[in-house]
């Protein structure tokens, strides 16, 4: 029967994912993992947290460290970046359409740009609930 | 008298439009037969509308690949011994991740295609070979003689990828590979081909090529060899040498 | 013939029949990172009740009593231990560092990911 080629190939290689994305997603993730110890230690471990969550006053004290609105910026940031970049990743294992990939670009990029915003955003107004 | 074992194949049959089925044939072999002499057997005997592919019979024209109980082999050098017991029903079917030409029989040209398309190289110098032979043994002038290249061409790392699975497009393990196997120094112009969506970046570590392939090439060392190459070449593009 | 690789076949990655640990490896890390890809939001937005002060916060924090919820954190806890673990793994693996040795950095991963959260589920209950 006539299957026809699945793929043609000689096809220009394309440049839809590269080493420097790949290194982002490498790098993140090793740094989550320190940040993330930190963040767990900060907001689940220390004070009234031992058992679980911490209450809101805690919260807004710890807060009024400033490292700790830091932690979460640089949290917020890679775990986001990290994350979309990885979810983009699967999206290509589906070989998309280009017009398709172009789309899921700017959209992941901005819903990131707006997550990390929303994200920075909320680490500032607990900070400055406790000033 | 050799050991006698008696064998159910359930056979993966399609023809062209056909919707598929498993045909069952019951024959006697000796277990130290190979699983393409039970093949064989059963289009010599029984059913000679069966199609499968084969030539050299000694694992180098990498024509022979089946699935076989689920898992990739290189039908003519597995041992029934190895995969089944007497008595037992050996389930066989055509690789995965190509298009079905007739019952067992897959078309690779994709395959083919694409290790055209890397420059794969047939022969190597014995001097480049990965053997287990110390480099320091061999003299400058040894890189005269050729040797065969380790990958057969076989498919089966293709058809046990995960990720091979849902895109035609991935270059995969064997073409991988294949450019680590010429380098990024000496052959820079395969670095747009291994650093690109369809290359070295595709791969998510499953480790299923090394785990069926046939050969010596452990794809998957390669493949994450190739990660390294080329990012150091990335690298030093950015940074000028 | 529907043999050809085809983006419809995305459900045969998590198929782990007939598959090595390296894939279980794979389809773990890829369950893990969806799933905690989810709750990252679904975190983000819960979290956003810290900005409307103590009244909505106090609420949710009511909520997360229930045993369903704590269900669902030790889930979080055991995804984040395995996903790092194995990332760590598949980070190594690309630098060429412990290929052969990819098979026991999976099952440590996985050991110690249900280790771990064994100690936050008792620390949970009992605390
Ligand atoms: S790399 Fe191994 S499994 Fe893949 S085509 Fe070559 S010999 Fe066959
Ligand atoms: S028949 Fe040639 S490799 Fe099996």
């Amino acid at each position: 029967m006539n299957n026809p080629p699945s793929f043609q190939y000689p096809t220009g290689p394309r440049p839809g994912e590269t080493a420097w994305l790949w290194l982002v997603k490498i790098v993140t993730g090793p740094l989550l993992v320190l940040i993330l110890a930190l963040h767990l230690t900060v907001n689940h471990y220390l004070g009234s947290a031992h058992s679980g969550l911490m209450t809101y006053d805690d919260i807004v004290a710890y807060f009024r460290n400033p490292l700790i609105p830091a932690i979460e910026i640089l949290f917020v940031i890679t775990v986001v970046t990290h994350s979309l970049v990885g979810l983009r990743g699967i999206v290509l294992d589906l070989n998309p359409p280009r017009s398709v990939l172009r789309l899921i670009n700017w959209g992941f990029g901005l819903f990131g740009l707006l997550t990390i915003g929303y994200g920075i955003w909320l680490a500032l107004v607990i900070a400055s609930k406790s000033t | 008298m050799p050991e006698q074992w008696t064998l159910t194949l359930r056979l993966y049959r399609q023809k062209a439009n056909e919707a598929p089925r498993y045909d069952t044939f019951t024959l006697q072999v000796n277990p130290d037969e190979y699983v393409l002499d039970a093949v064989e057997r059963v289009w010599a005997f029984h059913d000679r509308s069966l199609c499968f592919r084969h030539a050299c019979h000694h694992s180098t024209c990498g024509a022979c690949g089946m699935r076989v109980n689920g898992v990739e082999k290189l039908t003519c050098i597995t041992p029934l011994r190895a995969v089944t017991q007497n008595g037992a029903v050996l389930t066989i079917e055509p690789l995965r991740n190509f298009p079905i030409v007739s019952d067992l029989v897959v078309d690779m040209g994709d395959l083919y295609r694409k290790m055209e398309r890397v420059n794969a190289r047939a022969v190597l110098p014995v001097t480049e070979a990965e053997i287990e032979h110390p480099a320091s043994t061999w003299n400058p002038e040894d890189a005269q003689y050729l040797r065969l290249s380790d990958c057969l061409e076989c498919g089966l790392c293709i058809s046990a990828c995960p990720v091979a699975a849902t895109t035609a497009a991935y270059l995969g393990p064997a073409p991988l590979a294949a450019i680590q196997d010429q380098g990024m120094r000496r052959h820079p112009e395969l670095l747009p081909l291994a650093d690109s969506e369809d290359g070295v970046w595709r791969c998510h570590s499953a480790f299923e090529c090394t785990a069926v392939c046939p050969s010596f090439v452990d794809p998957a060392r390669r493949i994450m060899d190739l990660r390294r190459q080329v990012v150091g070449a990335k690298l030093r593009q950015v940074f000028g040498k | 013939m529907n043999n050809q690789p085809s983006s419809r076949k995305l459900l045969t990655w998590f198929n782990p029949l007939g598959r090595n640990p390296g894939a279980w490896a794979f389809i773990l890390n890829r369950l893990t990172g969806l799933g905690l890809t989810f709750y990252l939001f679904l975190h983000l937005i819960v979290l956003g009740r810290l900005a409307q002060g103590p009244q909505a916060y106090e609420e949710f924090l009511e909520l997360t009593k229930s045993p369903l919820v704590k269900l669902g954190e030790l889930l979080v806890i055991g995804a984040v231990i395995y996903h790092a673990l194995n990332g760590l793994r598949v980070v190594l693996t690309s630098f060429g560092l412990g290929i052969r040795q990819q098979t026991q950095m999976f099952y440590l991963s996985v050991l110690l990911a249900l280790v771990g959260t064994l100690v936050f589920a008792i620390r949970m209950f009992a605390g």
